[in-house]
């Protein structure tokens, strides 16, 4: 009978622990906490790691929702899973809003003004938007661009409606879909990929395609440091078929009525953050292979910022 | 009282199927099907998939019937202990990393899934292999060796054939763990129907995650069954029966 | 091609992760268990409607795992839930009931008959039999069950990183989009010991939970 009593205290001890291990390790301290998220590529990382940083030195508790793609952050932040992510104005402009017009959407202003008013009435405040533009650019590798003669998105169009087959091209699966993505991009140029030539794969793998010759083309983002390193070349943008993407904090209404100081807190990275310090930041990661987390905080030390 | 039982688990079966048949038609699956173009990529993706499967499952059965068939030799029976310690270490490492792995060292691409699926899926084949044949009641082998049969003979005529049952679970568990496993070699360039269900994912669009989901799960229930049939086929009559005793 | 220098450096993420790992594993467990072993204690007495409970979640088994959890997120979506850690959770509680299950009711069903008769010959009632006699001795099976579930889990919960549910995978998923070796490997490795950890202590508790007279027969079964 003793032993029974053992072995039901044994068992019972085990499942509880197990219980009780699984809610401690959620254990958070339920005020003063905000949840930030952040897409699946690189300067996204960064960008929810300097705000979280950021925060914490101000006393928040911060857990990061990182490493989706943009419809389902933008979901998470509608339904209140997330409080606050960094969002690109020319992908909520002709994404969410499904927008258009070149004249509103090539202007940093009047972009960032236009996404901003529409949100609020959503109860999402866009705040102090960073300078620099990330832009989507397909890339090529610099030795076969010279060779082909490409230097523009008109020259590669003008190429593949001559050798439709030559040419392969890396793209992921929300590029290609997107309204600034690659098929709408198909059309303003005039061209037509056939669909074999079209190879989907995860962002950060393009990179790698590219560079091992799996491919031909491939989707890329401006500020990626992997693009110079790699001794890839941005085709340009002639017929001005990408708006401008200026990433900015957006965040609940709600959350930011009970926390207005945030706004304040995460001013600095707009103040401070250009377009080569994010391709460098971005070049830590992805070259030199530092972490994530490190390189946020050293360059928050580097600006005094922590 | 049974009865009654009976017809009340039936109707929930059929509320069910028609809750689920609301639900797909709801995220837009059906449209999206209709379009002959994305039925021909999705059938281009179920190829590419297969293909990946097949190779894989080809290697990893013929080295893994003679891993399993070596270890079990007199010779070196002694080392089937530790093997098969190893080779269920092997089953502990997550799918997704020995995908990861392989692309580490091969690249990206078919060949990368292919090696990565090879590897995940030797191990049930070998283990089941070398416990299907040490699970042969010796006095079997003895009236064979009685017989005056050689050691080839028995090899093939009696400890395969009264393996067969557990090999053949083996095969088939590995082939189910490759058909869901092959859908993650997406994710390191290989194709597949990995690509429908990441889309899905990434895009938030359910339609493009069942259009990857639904076949992929179709495939191995299909193997599944497959497999059974082909039990029927290649276990001789005398063992089958006795086994379901 | 450093990756015990990769887990020095980044100690402090590489035991949050785990941590996370561990905590999604166990949560899905018990819940497995909870929902499962009751479930096979029931179907022990029905043999065609084992057929079928054990058929059904064998289906659940051969979807692959990532199509499970993707499933999720619209489902879930609806309720607030899409993302995280708990569309993981219900796919892994899903994902485990068939070993469970399965392991509860041929534990259970195994039991000689004999053994049955005499404890109801003794008067026990359904539930002193149940207590008593039939659960002590199919615990071995049960916790083989539970052990078989719990190292499956490990290795799946890996691919709820890709619907944001945190854990090791994190570390392969940046890995793959980083191109970064050590990461990936960093991350292979933690969960594999992880497996292997929790299958041997696993085993250890089905040696202690197996009462001392089964051990003993035990060997003696032909």
């Amino acid at each position: 009978m003793k032993t029974e009593i053992k072995r039901w205290a044994l068992v019972s001890f085990f499942l509880l622990g197990m219980v009780v291990v699984s809610i401690s390790c959620h254990k958070a301290v339920n005020d003063k906490k905000v949840i930030i998220g952040g897409k699946n590529f690189t300067e996204q990382y960064l960008l929810a790691e300097m705000g979280k940083n950021l925060m914490e030195n101000n006393g928040f508790f911060v857990e990061l929702k990182t490493g989706v793609g943009s419809s389902v952050i933008r979901q998470s932040l509608l339904k209140g899973q997330i409080d606050l992510y960094y969002e690109y104005t020319g992908t909520a402009y002709t994404v969410y809003y499904k927008q258009a017009d070149p004249h509103m959407m090539t202007n940093r202003t009047r972009c960032y003004e236009w996404v901003k008013e529409a949100d609020a009435r959503k109860g999402l405040i866009w705040l102090e938007s960073v300078p620099f533009n990330n832009s989507y650019t397909l890339m090529m590798r610099e030795e076969d661009a010279e060779r082909l003669g490409i230097s523009s998105i008109s020259d590669l169009s003008r190429y593949i409606n001559k050798y439709p087959e030559k040419l392969l091209i890396g793209v992921n699966a929300e590029f290609w879909e997107r309204p600034d993505g690659f098929k709408a991009l198909m059309s303003h140029y005039g061209f037509t990929v056939p669909y074999n030539s079209i190879k989907k794969m995860e962002s950060g793998l393009a990179y790698k395609a590219l560079q091992e010759e799996h491919v031909s083309v491939s989707m890329g983002f401006e500020t990626d440091g992997r693009i110079e390193a790699f001794g890839f070349i941005n085709l340009k943008d002639d017929k001005s078929f990408f708006p401008v993407y200026n990433p900015a904090p957006v965040i609940r209404k709600k959350v930011l009525d009970k926390y207005p100081e945030i706004q304040k807190i995460l001013e600095p990275i707009a103040e401070h953050l250009t377009t080569e310090e994010m391709r460098k930041l971005n070049a830590e990661v992805d070259i030199e292979k530092k972490q994530v987390e490190d390189v946020a905080a050293n360059w928050l030390k580097r600006k005094n910022l922590l | 009282m049974n009865k009654a039982l009976k017809y009340l688990y039936r109707l929930i079966l059929i509320i069910l199927l028609l809750a689920g048949a609301v639900f797909i038609d709801r995220t837009g699956l059906i449209e999206y099907l209709s379009d002959a173009n994305e039925i021909l990529y999705t059938a281009g993706l179920v190829w590419q998939h297969i293909k990946m499967v097949m190779v894989s499952m080809a290697l990893a059965t013929t080295i893994g019937l003679s891993v399993g068939i070596l270890f079990t030799r007199p010779s070196l029976k002694r080392f089937s202990g530790v093997i098969m310690y190893i080779v269920g270490l092997g089953q502990a490492v997550p799918s997704l990393a020995v995908l990861a792995i392989a692309m580490s060292f091969l690249g990206i691409g078919f060949e990368a899934a292919v090696f990565a699926l090879f590897i995940y899926s030797i191990l049930p084949i070998a283990r089941n292999t070398m416990a299907g044949i040490k699970s042969v009641p010796p006095w079997v082998i003895d009236a064979a060796k009685g017989m005056g049969m050689p050691g080839l003979q028995i090899l093939l005529y009696v400890e395969i054939p009264n393996a067969m049952k557990v090999i053949l679970t083996g095969f088939r568990v590995a082939l189910v763990i490759n058909i869901g496993t092959a859908a993650l070699a997406f994710l390191i360039g290989a194709g597949g129907l990995g690509e429908h269900i990441f889309t899905g994912i990434d895009l938030m669009r359910p339609d493009k995650l069942l259009a990857g989901a639904i076949p992929t799960a179709l495939l191995a229930l299909l193997a599944d069954y497959l497999c059974e049939l082909l039990g029927f086929i290649i276990i001789p009559r005398g063992l089958r029966l006795t086994q379901e005793v | 091609m450093n990756i015990i220098t990769f887990i020095m450096d980044n100690a402090e993420k590489c035991w949050s992760l785990t941590l996370d790992h561990i905590s999604i594993v166990a949560f899905s467990i018990s819940l497995a268990a909870i929902i499962g072993i009751p479930t096979g204690v029931i179907i022990s007495h029905d043999k065609r409607l084992a057929q079928k409970i054990i058929n059904i979640a064998n289906i659940f088994m051969t979807i692959p795992s990532i199509a499970l959890f993707g499933l999720m997120l619209p489902l879930l979506a609806i309720a607030g839930y899409g993302l995280g850690k708990v569309p993981a959770v219900i796919a892994l509680v899903l994902y485990s009931q068939l070993p469970i299950i399965r392991n509860t009711y041929v534990g259970i069903s195994n039991i000689p008959p004999e053994l049955v008769e005499t404890a109801r010959g003794l008067g026990m009632g359904r539930w002193v039999r149940l207590k008593e006699i039939e659960i002590p001795l199919a615990m071995p099976v049960i916790i083989a069950g539970l052990r078989n579930a719990a190292v499956m889990n490990i290795g799946i919960a890996a691919i709820a990183a890709y619907i944001g549910a945190g854990g090791l995978g994190v570390f392969i998923q940046q890995g793959i989009a980083r191109a970064y070796e050590d990461m990936i490997l960093a991350g292979a490795l933690l969960v594999a010991v992880l497996a292997i950890f929790i299958d041997c202590g696993m085993a250890y508790l089905e040696k202690i939970l197996t009462p001392k007279g089964i051990k003993i027969a035990g060997d003696q079964r032909p």
